[in-house]
């Protein structure tokens, strides 16, 4: 393309996106269609691909075709395999893109779409991908070095460790709050229940026929798997319309939880190829599948966007979860804008499968913003329901009680409307027994998917179909990442158990790998349990903590990236970690001191720990107890999450410290030198 | 990878089959027992493969390990 006919393509685009953004922006009042919101996003990724990206690319790195990559160097057949760019973008979208990009943007839909979506917008821009694309090339600079190594070898051994201590912590709170998901969805819907259940089975039944019925045939165990989801989703609805069967998978959320922490034992204990691969192949097909069917359903129906563009909620008296507009919709959603786990995904397989360096800026950068494009269409896909609906299945039953016409009351106190036959008739066709305080995220986000899948293929007869079809997806892939994430974390603990006891760490010695399994599970699971049996819902104390942690472990790989830049002589550059690392340092410390020392109970948990035992200590009981023992559990919940909140923002100050010092003794040309590993031409490698 | 010019496309159907399927194999984490063995036979001759059995093994355990694999 000639020069001015590529200037005059992205002043298009440019103009576009910013008119689109500027619409968006400005309209009050009237509905605005989904259209806007995806021209918006796609115009501004396509500019900041452009543009952006490429400082990083050519300034900062100085990619270079002939730099021989670790996987060319240190082909092995096994970690490193030089592979097609294509297939390594797929790769890694498959493993960053999961649950949280969906759950996010729904849950702050309560602010209204636009907070969330220019956060979505501007934040992977300016941020998430900016994060990803640095960690990676960095990586790929260092033989594919986890993010850990590097903050210990670049910044020092406190960032290393606390980086370490950190993704633990992280994997924690990521697990038990992805775990209330999967609760808060099947808890009193057999349906459900019967189907997710039989995801377990089918995939041992892969594994079994992968491993001795047709050995290394993927593909065709993973089809089969797919027709066994299919007839398992039938099965659910015929339980539940069994009326012998249903009462006996209608279950409560404490027993759902058992069960769900039941399995992550199992997950971490049993041979991999028994369930947890065959899981994971048929959850990265079904990931795919439900992103490209939301972007399908999406652009056929264009929907308009039900939800105002701002709620009264940016005040802080949200029923979704308590906290301002700001940070809490920085908070909230993290992946779809930026996301720290990405960070160890980048410096995981990724980096050892690029065959040039080149490709960094296309996989780190591109498939961020791919993520946050699903980021998008989950806010549209929440912002499809009506405020009433959309508050109804979202705003715990402490708040909106358990009938329709209290839910109707008081979501027209809040100036919404929601009709109760409406409601009802919904209900029914989704083949639920009750929509009300369906809490979590996954019921709202399915009910949006019904509508539009609806639309397009088989009307209202198949709402019910599609809205357990999209929760069992939903499900599947959240269940994958909780326990490929426990079996990792119980790896992790069996490294720092090793140091108590050595024989801890043998992971293949069975009491061991049992003990820490089990010590894992009873981590998250204790976080779990407090979650389900919360008066308030779980997810007002559990999502923000995820938040913070993750945009903590953003802090930390920003941190690392900038160290790099630094190091590398590119110091005038640094601004481009340093942006998105400030605005991180921010966010993080401003929510995690809301959530611990708000007065307002419903966000500090402090707060609500003296509130709940003056309750007691006047002689009447808090909301969900029943003796003062769970008074004092509930009081000792609150203190534990403040304790959990302030250890995070404890370990942002010291990371930011010890980078700091670090960036000044580069400066003063004292620092510990980089790892980078010298140039080696691709000829000679 | 070359991508295969638009005759060829048609007369060779089971072969881009065959490569659409391995593109997917590879996307969603198969170990790629067949690219291993040739690394080894072109690059270390005189070591004794792993058999496609030990090889799957040791990359599921390798996989599920360390966190780097799997995000939110």
């Amino acid at each position: 393309m000639p020069r001015w006919a590529s200037a005059l393509v992205w002043t298009v685009i440019a103009a576009l996106g910013a008119g689109t953004l500027g619409y968006l922006a400005l309209s009050r009042g009237e509905q605005v269609n989904a259209a806007w919101l995806l021209t918006a996003a796609v115009c501004t990724y396509l500019v900041g691909y452009r543009f952006y990206s490429r400082i990083i690319a050519a300034k900062i790195f100085a990619l270079d075709a002939n730099r021989a990559t670790p996987a060319v160097r240190l082909k092995d057949g096994r970690d490193f395999v030089p592979t097609n760019r294509w297939i390594v973008f797929g790769h890694h979208f498959a493993a960053i893109a999961g649950p949280g990009p969906l759950v996010g943007p729904t849950l702050a839909a309560q602010f209204g779409y636009l907070p969330g979506a220019l956060w979505i917008i501007v934040g992977v821009v300016l941020g998430g991908a900016v994060q990803d694309f640095v960690i990676l090339a960095a990586s790929v600079r260092r033989d594919g070095k986890s993010l850990g190594r590097m903050a210990r070898e670049e910044i020092g051994t406190v960032a290393g460790t606390t980086a370490l201590v950190a993704v633990l912590g992280i994997m924690i709170i990521l697990i038990s709050v992805l775990a209330l998901v999967v609760v808060k969805a099947l808890q009193q819907s057999p349906w459900g229940t019967v189907t997710i259940g039989l995801t377990i089975p089918i995939a041992m039944l892969m594994g079994v026929y992968l491993q001795y019925v047709r050995p290394g045939k993927v593909l065709e165990t993973t089809a089969i798997g797919i027709v066994l989801l299919i007839v398992a989703l039938y099965a659910g609805r015929w339980v539940a319309q069994n009326p012998t069967l249903a009462p006996l998978f209608t279950l409560t959320g404490p027993q759902l939880a058992k069960w769900v922490i039941a399995y992550g034992i199992a997950a971490s204990v049993l041979p991999v190829w028994l369930l947890l691969a065959p899981r994971d192949y048929l959850s990265a097909f079904v990931k795919i599948g439900v992103v490209v069917a939301l972007a399908v359903g999406i652009l056929i129906v264009l929907p308009p966007l039900q939800m105002p563009a701002l709620t009264p909620f940016i005040d802080g008296t949200g029923p979704v979860f308590a906290g301002k507009l700001f940070p809490f919709v920085f908070i909230t959603i993290a992946c779809g804008a930026i996301s720290g786990f990405h960070s160890l995904i980048a410096s995981g397989t990724t980096p050892k499968l690029l065959q040039n360096e080149k490709d960094a800026r296309f996989i780190g950068y591109g498939a961020m913003l791919t993520e946050s494009l699903v980021a998008v269409m989950a806010l549209i896909a929440a912002c499809v329901l009506t405020p009433g609906i959309y508050f109804a299945i979202n705003a715990p039953a402490g708040i909106i009680g358990t009938t329709a016409e209290s839910a109707a009351e008081v979501i027209r106190a809040w100036g919404f409307v929601l009709d109760p036959a409406q409601l009802r008739e919904l209900t029914s066709h989704i083949e639920e027994s009750t929509l009300l305080s369906r809490t979590g995220g996954a019921p709202s986000l399915a009910v949006g998917m019904a509508m539009l899948f609806s639309n397009v293929l088989g009307g209202t007869g198949a709402m019910a179909l599609w809205y357990h079809f999209a929760l069992m997806f939903e499900a599947l892939f959240i269940l994958t990442t909780v326990d490929a994430g426990t079996r990792v974390g119980r790896f992790m603990l069996q490294d720092v158990l090793r140091h108590v006891w050595a024989p801890l760490g043998r992971t293949g010695w069975y009491p061991a790998v049992v003990i820490s399994s089990t010590l894992f599970v009873a981590m998250w699971g204790y976080f779990l349990y407090q979650g389900v049996t919360d008066p308030l819902g779980g997810i007002n104390s559990l999502w923000p903590l995820f938040g913070i942690a993750n945009q903590l472990l953003a802090a930390v790989a920003l941190c690392v990236g900038t160290t790099v830049i630094m190091k590398m002589g590119k110091a005038r550059y640094a601004w481009i970690t340093i942006l998105p690392l400030c605005w991180l340092a921010v966010v993080t410390m401003s929510a995690g001191a809301a959530k611990v020392w708000s007065d307002d109970p419903k966000l500090g948990f402090l707060a609500h720990a003296r509130l709940v035992e003056a309750q007691l200590a006047a002689g009447t009981m808090p909301a969900g107890a029943k003796t003062a023992a769970d008074v004092a559990r509930m009081a000792f919940n609150d203190r534990l999450d403040a304790g959990v909140a302030l250890f995070f923002m404890a370990s942002v100050v010291v990371i930011l410290a010890a980078s700091i010092y670090e960036w000044v003794r580069v400066h003063r040309g004292t620092a510990t030198p980089t790892s980078e590993v010298p140039f080696v031409a691709r000829a000679a490698a | 990878m070359t991508s295969p010019r638009l005759p060829s496309l048609a007369a060779d159907a089971p072969g881009v089959a065959r490569r659409v399927a391995a593109v997917i194999r590879r996307i969603i984490g198969v170990p790629d027992y067949a690219a291993y063995l040739a690394h080894v036979r072109d690059h270390h001759p005189e070591q004794e493969p792993l058999t496609e059995a030990e090889f799957q093994r040791e990359r599921l355990a390798a996989r599920y390990s360390q966190p780097g694999n799997r995000c939110c």
